[in-house]
């Protein structure tokens, strides 16, 4: 059973494809809550949907390639800036003029858009463990090829469109072990494989093809163009993308640095208490 | 003293009226703290300005009417538009283009007017216990409001509010008086009242009465109006006891205002006063709501990744807390060697911990100073320390906000606060605030009255001692271990007051006894030879150590001490005193004499005292129990009206059968010379002190973690 049932369960359609979106409470302000990668869907908040709606409005969505929402076939079908329409569709279905937007790992790249291209719809943005291409990636995952086929891949060289097709499974139980370097994270971790199942490993390539084209040089366009309050959380034992990078974020954003010594990459799911409190707090400020 | 000083003072005039005020800190946002004047001033504010001061730019203002304000006798010159220009003119001269404004009872009235009109400058209000006539007043204060004007005989109780008998010789006193008893209802609030009724005294009566006169505060619909004017964010303070402003008039506020309304359950009229820590917290966190204050850089560890780590504050009134806890400390890594301790400390409990090493938390700069404000309650080889206590209310509030700020950041598994008195106090006053284990180290338990002091000081010592006990027994789970250095015999056979318990039964029933924690072993018979010729004492001289502990009071005994060395020298050739001023008096400030050694801080001074053949020292109990254990002769001054030396030390010392009293009212420098003569060299027969005292706290603790 959930902690918390959707006031609102519902799918808009854009450019042809379903998005599901669901909203939660009532309060000031909105809260929207970004899908992370297409690998996972909108649960992956479950932790902070039932405490965050006691207080605000709480919106979140499935992003395409998972859940609820549509699967094109085409790379060119989750480019950044679909997701980013996504989230204008999803807001607009559901009522909500302006909204703090919270954002996990590649959500970032999405959030950081929608706050330089509709500053008027954004008060302001929470990144956690942001995905922004700001710094080179971890030095264990230079051994990814993603496109290259690969004799018997190990470890992030399972990071790879080809052996996803065929061991699709294989490489989410490794990843999932990535995104929680925390002792006694089982929970997490079957919760996570158990999302990522729900997709497939065609859709997945797809998905990520597209977002090969996004580079740190466009993550710092964005960020000069930002005028909002910005709140960065990132955990210095995140093994998906280095704690350097939210640290870059903030620097170039002149946003606010929480530091979560010991936490991984989905510190929403891992350490909930402290990142509702941050999220809470940040989110006060626009009450009025 | 007070706990913080303004880092800037000034006066406008308008209109030939002068209006006071201080800014104190320098964040954003800026903080306007408008009192009730004339009935009070800026001091009101005191438990509140040094925290808020630490975050925001806070101006303060005494208002027309009292303080070091003008005292303006015509009810127009107290009209709303004309205080509410004031409070303009301050924001201007403070350079405060907006503030929050902060307002009690008919202040709020005020900075509503100011709100509405100069939206501006407002970015937002805290209205505390709010005299707005949105709702009836209470029936005893419309009836004395309906006959404030006509001549009452004989009024009584809320009559008292009329202007014949405030004009009547010593009307205005009693009214002052009968009105603050109403609205500090909170049992023990001596000292709120003390302080509230003396700020109103601080005016006169034709100030108050023109005040009253010229008040017009709006009512009614046109006060409902003003309410519905405000834009900015409003937050209502108000205590469900208020004798003055009922809480319907809070509540409608927040209504038409669409502000929110805090309840103190229990609280009184001068919330600000009377539970500061509160009044603190709503306020900081309103301000950070309204200005959606940057979240500061920080670092949250992950609960299994965090070292185990223990706060110690040490007592910082003297320098004994600090060598026990020391010798605590390392009694207590040896039982826990993976334990972190950061230190709240200041001086002169700093200049230990830095020569031992040890790590000091760098909030230890915000500190007020409990030392300084000690010193300068003494005067002469007096000591009032019950009274200085009491006065030493701001610092106490301003530290524990300090405190507070660093437990909630700094993940401590563990707080051992050696007569913390703050932390105490504090977390029995607001437990919610409560973090981590908590350790409380004392050497005596219990207030205990002045002879001199009579009924008053007997009856505010009983109220002290009975809102402790009443901590203890309602909040158990606030101190996790209280620790008595000492043993049930060292405490005194009286009772804490008129109908309270005795003192040694209850603290047997409350307290685990460790011992007394000297933080040394003294040397053996045999071993003293060595230790004199390490110092560079000789086998045929008398050394004499002067030493007056490790506060600022003691000149006093040294000037007389010092008049009696050449007296005593004529008797005993072979005399050599060395006086210790300690960390907190300079030596240099005495004149030099020939033959007489002066010294500052002397680091482990108990190595010297072990080696004298004689000590003069005052009644502080750690120097006295040094030389106790150290089987030294010495003579010994408690500080006149100190009870813990007069009463707490000396009953100690008897039972160790240690020392030698002396009045220092009534010694002359004859009697010093001629007591040095008699015992110098002398040997002793104290009963043995123990040497495990630190051993068994820091086991006491260690159960703990």
């Amino acid at each position: 059973m959930r902690a918390r049932y959707p006031d609102c369960d519902r799918i808009v359609v854009r450019d042809g494809v379903g998005i599901r979106y669901e909203r939660y409470g009532q309060g000031r302000p909105a809260i929207l809550l970004l899908p992370a990668w297409s690998l996972v869907h909108s649960r992956h908040w479950k932790m902070q949907v039932a405490y965050l709606a006691r207080h605000f409005t709480v919106v979140c969505f499935d992003g395409r390639g998972s859940g609820g929402s549509g699967r094109p076939p085409e790379p060119a079908a989750y480019t950044d800036a679909q997701f980013a329409s996504d989230a204008m569709a999803v807001m607009d279905a559901a009522g909500i003029e302006t909204a703090v937007l919270v954002s996990v790992s590649r959500g970032a790249l999405w959030s950081l858009r929608l706050c330089a291209e509709h500053p008027d719809r954004v008060l302001g943005a929470v990144f956690v463990a942001p995905t922004a291409l700001l710094m080179p990636p971890l030095a264990e995952r230079r051994v990814q090829r993603f496109g290259e086929v690969l004799d018997d891949p190990v470890g992030w060289q399972t990071y790879n469109a080809h052996y996803w097709k065929t061991n699709y499974p294989e490489f989410v139980e490794f990843f999932a072990g990535r995104i929680f370097t925390e002792p006694h994270s089982t929970k997490q971790i079957e919760d996570a494989i158990g999302w990522a199942l729900e997709t497939d490993g065609e859709t997945l390539a797809a998905a990520d093809r597209a977002l090969e084209c996004s580079d740190g040089s466009a993550t710092r366009r964005l960020a000069a163009r930002l005028a909002c309050p910005v709140l960065v959380i990132h955990g210095t034992g995140d093994a998906v993308r280095g704690y350097y990078e939210g640290e870059a974020l903030a620097r170039c954003t002149g946003g606010a640095l929480v530091t979560l010594a010991g936490s991984g990459h989905f510190p929403h799911a891992r350490d909930p208490v402290r990142v509702n409190g941050l999220i809470k707090k940040f989110a006060d400020g626009f009450r009025r | 003293m007070r706990a913080r000083l303004p880092d800037r003072e000034g006066v406008i005039t308008r209109c030939g009226v002068r209006v006071a005020f201080e800014v104190f800190g320098h964040g954003e946002p800026a903080v306007l703290l408008v009192p009730a004047s004339p009935i009070t001033h800026a001091r009101s504010w005191k438990g509140i300005v040094p925290a808020l001061a630490r975050r925001f730019t806070v101006i303060t203002t005494d208002g027309r009417g009292t303080g070091r304000s003008d005292r303006s006798h015509q009810p127009e010159r107290h009209a709303p538009a004309e205080v509410t220009a004031d409070l303009l003119a301050v924001l201007d001269a403070a350079g405060a283009g907006r503030a929050i404004l902060v307002a009690h009872c008919h202040a709020v009235p005020w900075a509503l007017g100011l709100a509405a009109d100069q939206p501006e400058r407002a970015a937002g209000v805290v209205a505390i216990a709010p005299g707005m006539a949105v709702a009836p007043p209470y029936p005893y204060a419309a009836e004395a409001e309906r006959r404030w004007a006509d001549p009452v005989d004989e009024p009584a109780g809320w009559s008292m509010r009329n202007r014949h008998f405030w004009r009547h010789d010593g009307g205005y006193r009693e009214w002052v008086e009968f009105f603050f008893g109403q609205q500090l209802p909170e049992p023990h609030s001596t000292k709120q009242y003390e302080d509230t009724v003396g700020w109103a005294l601080d005016t006169d009566p034709e100030a108050m009465i023109a005040e009253r006169e010229g008040r017009a505060a709006p009512a009614g619909r046109e006060a409902e109006a003003l309410c519905r004017r405000v834009r900015c964010p409003v937050r209502v303070l108000h205590g469900s006891d208020d004798r003055c402003q009922p809480v319907a008039r809070g509540r409608r506020l927040a209504e038409l205002t669409g502000g929110d309304l805090v309840v103190l359950d229990g609280a009184g009229h001068l919330p600000q006063s009377r539970d500061p820590v509160k009044v603190t917290r709503l306020i900081t966190g309103f301000a950070d709501t309204i200005t959606g204050a940057p979240m500061p850089a920080t670092t949250w560890t992950r609960g299994r990744c965090r070292p185990r780590r223990a706060l110690y504050l040490s007592s910082p009134i003297g320098l004994g807390h600090a060598r026990r806890d020391v010798a605590l400390v390392r009694e207590l890594k040896q039982l826990r060697p993976d334990l972190e301790i950061d230190w709240l400390a200041q001086h002169p409990v700093t200049a230990v911990l830095d020569a031992e090493g040890e790590h000091i938390h760098p909030a230890s700069q915000w500190l007020a100073s409990e030392s300084a404000h000690v010193a300068s309650e003494a005067s002469g080889h007096d000591l009032h320390c019950f009274q200085a206590l009491r006065r030493m209310d701001e610092i106490l509030v301003a530290n524990f906000m300090v405190f507070q700020e660093v437990v909630e950041e700094g993940g401590y598994d563990l707080v051992i606060g050696d007569e913390a008195w703050d932390v105490d106090y504090y977390w029995h006053e607001n437990p919610e605030l409560k973090r981590g284990q908590n350790v409380w180290l004392t050497d005596f338990v219990g207030y205990l009255p002045m002879p001199d002091g009579g009924e008053r000081e007997a009856f505010l010592t009983a109220d002290y001692n009975a809102e402790m006990i009443e901590h203890i027994e309602r909040y158990p789970w606030i101190r996790d271990r209280a620790i008595f250095v000492g043993n049930d015999d060292d405490i005194v056979p009286d009772t804490f007051g008129r109908n309270l318990p005795a003192i040694r039964d209850w603290t047997t029933r409350h307290f685990s006894y460790s011992g007394y924690i000297t933080g040394f072993t003294p040397p053996e018979p045999g071993q003293v030879a060595a230790l004199r010729a390490e110092l560079g004492y000789r086998d045929d001289e008398l050394v004499c150590v002067v030493a007056v502990g490790g506060s600022g009071v003691g000149q006093a005994l040294i000037d007389k001490v010092v008049t009696a060395y050449p007296l005593a020298k004529k008797a005993v050739p072979e005399l050599r005193m060395i006086v210790v001023t300690g960390p907190r008096i300079d030596p240099a400030a005495f004149p030099p004499r020939a033959g007489l050694e002066m010294h500052g801080y002397v680091h482990r001074l108990y190595r010297h005292l072990c080696a004298c053949d004689l000590a003069i020292v005052q009644g502080g109990l750690t120097t006295t129990m040094e030389l106790t254990a150290a089987k030294r002769p010495f003579l010994y001054f408690p500080l006149e009206h100190h009870f813990e030396q007069n009463f707490h030390v000396r009953h100690r010392l008897n039972r160790y059968g240690a020392g030698q009293r002396m009045d220092y009212a009534t010694t002359d420098p004859d009697l010093i010379a001629a007591a040095i003569t008699e015992l110098a060299g002398q040997p002793v027969s104290y009963r043995d002190v123990e040497t495990d005292g630190a051993a068994r706290a820091a086991r006491l603790i260690a159960e703990l973690i």
